[in-house]
């Protein structure tokens, strides 16, 4: 009987022990991340990635803070490094989950930060690529919050450059607002960015 | 159940208290330490990132036999076996890979103009928005170093050397007859709509044994991979209108691009120095088909153009002008395809066939060519590590060529067919990550003239510093005597040139300077001893002659905000002795000095690029034959100041409007001399200079696309 129970112990130990590992990796990952350590985090949804080889998340967690970090002004000669890492994180993710809106999202975010970074000669290059992943993504995901949120924000660059109405841009910012509060990820990984971006935006908005 | 979870996290923590630590640290081959290099071991999470003195340490609950690996980016992935209870802190030593970004790139002589190379010093865009240049590619490369300005022309002429010793290649592919039909003494312009090519490489020497039959360059036009987007292209300009539209699918896409050119109104509004009886009319179209494959890629290009124009050109030698009239026939098919297969294997195949027909009436007198071209190629790569690559393969051009001269009571006829094989293979070797060789051979045989040639190329590169480069090349170069010579006869050898050729570029962010030294030395001219080159002229292989000089190349996009500008200077010393010269003279084409400035404002409150271009070259020689010395007179220098303004209207207007020679310079590129001398004894001369003293261009460029007609919707 012992014997039963120790081996049982054992097998359920393992069990949540394994089960946990994923979740103790990326929770420690997004803990570093938060913790404004940003290369650690990276790294170690590299390493996650490299394991879990058909989750998309890790690829997707290592492409979204190497394109946060090329928006970062004290980064820029490490932009086209970064950017490159992301691409690559995120052509992996597309391999594994491909047609995901969360994924467009992601690319157009890579396209937008080269067009930050010299909008010369990369804003015509990219404009159009950032809003067709846009446009995918809003035919898949009408009511994503990141989706509907992300495009509105480019376009209100856009709109503003051309003294343009931002009005209608905004609107879609204050609709992004309410799909947040609705929102849920599939698992406490999944994306659930944005919220507090979007109030922003529409502060920003509002106080014009 | 207490016991299981006390047992369990008893057990659990067991698995805490048995975690080896690994530590190390990490260094390159000089010894300095590397930071961010990711290191860990293998199937599991437990790593960390070296910190910035080079130091690594995490702890790890495997056991037993492992592989650490340490992996970035910029290094070789390293792959060490461990056993973890018996492993010592220790030290490893990174290699740089031969793909990272900072590596030694071999770019001797070559200028490129793309996104992502390290060696592009043009944007795609700046062909388009360079003041001077509308829209015309060959425009924008006449700014670069190296390349002479001949404005009468309006070809590449490439370091002392003619027009015909460029070649131009689009998607690898070679394209025979690159040039619009013009008359003699009128500008021409490059048949392709720079809109359509995604990067280009302009080499000005010492290139690959992948391309040959070419003395002095080559031109690479790469058409775009992939299109952004759907969308239709509107051009109405004050020359014509232009419509063209990208569809895309699945796996594949289409684009095409046609225009309607009539210089009519333009040239009623504006006085031209030509007298036009029906000016320059062109209908021109372009298509691209792409097909993504899983490993490769097939693209199929066509360019179709036909143009018509007649004037009224004086001849010094006649009272009354003589009529000429040309009408121009030109088509070009290219299918290409690349790839990889295997293991680390790349292939690179493709035919290309350009027909031209052109007929020219001259008076009473006809004259019509008709040439059929085809290139056949094949290309392989083999990778067979980060360090050494190899390219071989094959081409095969042919030549058909027909042409006719029509007298009111007689006709000549010329012709001939050329066929050239050629075998190369071109290998690259990353020595270290500061210096790379590549040594290339390419074999090449004429059945017109019987003759096979080998031609050995050979450059080496040396990093100096993280931005600095030292480069040296050699090669041989042979392109069989132009066309003029041809359609007469075909006892001739090749024609040669050998290229030395001395760089140093310094390329820090955002900035690029470019210094070039070089030596071609010529030989194997054709030679004829009549006025012009006719059937009963005697020709010979004994012209010879040379050219030197050193290019210098500055662009800054960095040092004044919203500012890009480039900055090129050539100089030259060249001399030949070929074509029915009596002595080695400086050709009439070769400028000793060139200076072009190029500058770019981007404002942005207008939401406007202005651009400013100012090219200035040294006077060219011209034989007078009132001097007992051949060749001894030399034009005033030449001057053109162009202006443009791009005025983004919305994302997809563009008005666009541009002036070339704004001060209205009398520019004159040399004289024709009259045959025979007047009563006095003098030869009379007429200049040779511009069509008109000023070009005005305006158009509006107009793109809709799919997120235009969303945003449409949206709005609604």
């Amino acid at each position: 009987m012992t014997r039963i129970i120790t081996a049982l112990a054992l097998f359920i130990c393992h069990m949540a022990f394994s089960q946990t590992q994923y979740e103790q990796g990326m929770k420690k990952a997004l803990g570093l991340w938060g913790e404004g350590k940003p290369t650690e985090a990276a790294a170690l949804f590299e390493r996650i990635a490299l394991v879990e080889k058909d989750n998309w998340l890790p690829n997707y967690y290592v492409a979204l803070i190497n394109t946060t970090e090329a928006f970062v002004p004290a980064n820029r000669d490490k932009v086209s490094a970064l950017l490159e890492k992301a691409q690559q994180a995120e052509n992996d993710a597309n391999m594994i989950s491909p047609n995901n809106p969360e994924l467009m999202v992601m690319q157009a975010l890579i396209y937008t930060a080269w067009i930050v970074y010299d909008p010369q000669s990369n804003g015509m290059k990219y404009s159009g690529k950032t809003m067709e992943q846009y446009y995918k993504a809003l035919a898949l995901a009408p009511n994503n919050p990141r989706v509907v949120f992300s495009k509105a924000e480019f376009e209100i660059g856009g709109a503003k450059f051309f003294g343009k109405d931002t009005k209608p841009m905004c609107a879609q910012v204050a609709k992004s607002i309410e799909l947040f509060a609705t929102f849920k990820p599939e698992s406490p990984f999944h994306p659930n960015w944005g919220l507090d971006r979007a109030q922003e935006v529409l502060q920003n908005c509002n106080t014009k | 159940m207490k016991t299981i979870l006390t047992i369990c996290s008893l057990l659990c923590c067991l698995v805490f208290q048995a975690q080896t630590k690994i530590s190390g640290k990490l260094v390159d081959q000089k010894g300095k330490p590397q930071e961010g290099v990711n290191v860990f071991i293998e199937g599991t999470y437990d790593g960390a990132p070296s910190a910035a003195d080079g130091t690594f340490s995490f702890e790890t609950d495997a056991k037993g036999s492992q592989v650490l690996v340490i992996s970035s980016l910029l290094f070789e992935t390293i792959r060490e076996a461990i056993v973890i209870e018996t492993y010592k802190s220790r030290s490893f030593t990174v290699k740089s890979s031969a793909n990272a970004l900072n590596d030694v790139v071999i770019s001797v002589g070559s200028f490129q103009a793309g996104a992502t190379t390290k060696a592009s010093v043009l944007k795609p865009l700046d062909i388009v928005t360079t003041a001077g240049s509308p829209g015309n590619i060959i425009g924008a490369l006449q700014t670069l170093p190296g390349a002479q300005i001949v404005g009468e022309s309006g070809r590449l002429f490439v370091r002392g050397g003619e027009s015909d010793e460029t070649q131009t290649y689009i998607d690898g592919i070679r394209v025979a007859q690159p040039y619009g039909a013009s008359a003699n003494n009128l500008p021409t312009r490059g048949r392709f709509s720079p809109f359509l090519f995604s990067g280009m490489s302009f080499t000005t020497g010492g290139y690959s044994a992948e391309f040959g039959d070419a003395l002095s360059s080559v031109l690479l036009l790469n058409t775009i991979d992939e299109p952004d987007q759907e969308k239709t292209d509107i051009s109405l300009m004050t020359v014509g209108l232009g419509v063209g539209n990208t569809q895309k699918w699945g796996k594949g896409s289409f684009s095409f691009n046609t225009s309607y050119i009539n210089l009519e109104p333009y040239q009623k509004a504006i006085q031209q120095n030509v007298d036009w009886i029906k000016p320059y009319q062109s209908m021109s179209g372009e298509m691209v088909f792409r097909r993504q494959f899983k490993n490769g890629l097939f693209k199929f290009y066509t360019a179709y153009d036909y143009a018509n124009f007649e004037l009224n050109q004086k001849d010094i030698n006649y009272e009354d002008p003589i009529r000429v009239a040309i009408q121009n026939n030109n088509l070009y098919l290219n299918a290409s395809y690349k790839g990889n297969f295997g293991a680390n294997w790349t292939i690179q195949t493709g035919i290309g066939y350009g027909y031209s027909l052109t007929k020219t009436d001259l008076d009473s007198n006809a004259v019509k060519d008709q040439e059929n071209a085809a290139h056949l190629k094949l290309k392989l790569g083999k990778k067979f590590s980060n360090k050494v690559r190899m390219i071989f393969g094959g081409d095969y051009f042919t030549t058909d060529f027909d042409g006719s001269y029509r007298q009111p009571s007689n006709e000549f006829k010329t012709g001939y067919t050329s066929g050239i094989g050629a075998l190369y293979a071109e290998t690259d070797i990353v020595l270290t990550s500061d210096f790379a060789v590549k040594a290339g051979l390419r074999g090449m045989h004429s059945d017109l003239l019987g003759t096979s040639v080998l031609e050995p190329r050979a450059s080496l590169a040396y990093r100096t510093n993280k931005n600095g480069q030292l480069s040296l090349a050699y090669g041989d170069f042979n392109q069989l005597p132009k066309q003029d010579y041809l359609k007469y006869t075909s006892a001739f050898e090749p024609e040669k040139t050998a290229h030395y050729i001395l760089n140093y570029t310094y390329n820090p962010n955002g900035r690029t300077l470019r210094a070039e030294l070089y030596y071609k030395d010529y030989s194997n001219l054709v030679k004829y001893n009549t006025d012009l080159p006719q059937y009963n002229s005697i020709y010979t292989n004994n012209g010879s002659g040379y050219a030197k000089g050193f290019d210098l190349f500055w662009r800054d996009n960095k040092t004044v905000k919203n500012l890009e500008y480039w900055l090129s200077y050539s100089y030259i010393d060249s001399k030949r002795d070929y074509k029915n010269y009596p002595d080695k003279v400086t050709p009439n084409f070769v400028a000793n000095h060139t200076l072009s400035i190029v500058g770019k404002y981007w404002i942005n409150d207008l939401r406007s690029q202005l651009s400013v271009t100012n090219s200035f070259a040294t006077g060219r020689p011209y034989n007078n034959p009132n001097e007992m010395t051949f060749m001894n007179g030399k034009t005033t220098s030449y001057n053109s100041l162009s202006l443009s303004w791009a005025y983004l209207m919305s994302p997809q207007k563009i008005l666009y409007l541009s002036v070339s020679n704004v001060m209205g310079k009398d520019n004159v590129f040399g004289y024709q001399y009259a045959n025979s001398p007047d009563v006095g004894g003098q030869f009379q001369r007429q200049a040779i200079g511009q069509a008109a003293d000023r070009f005005f261009f305006i158009g509006f460029f107009w793109t809709i696309s799919q997120d235009k007609k969303s945003n449409q919707l949206e709005n609604l």
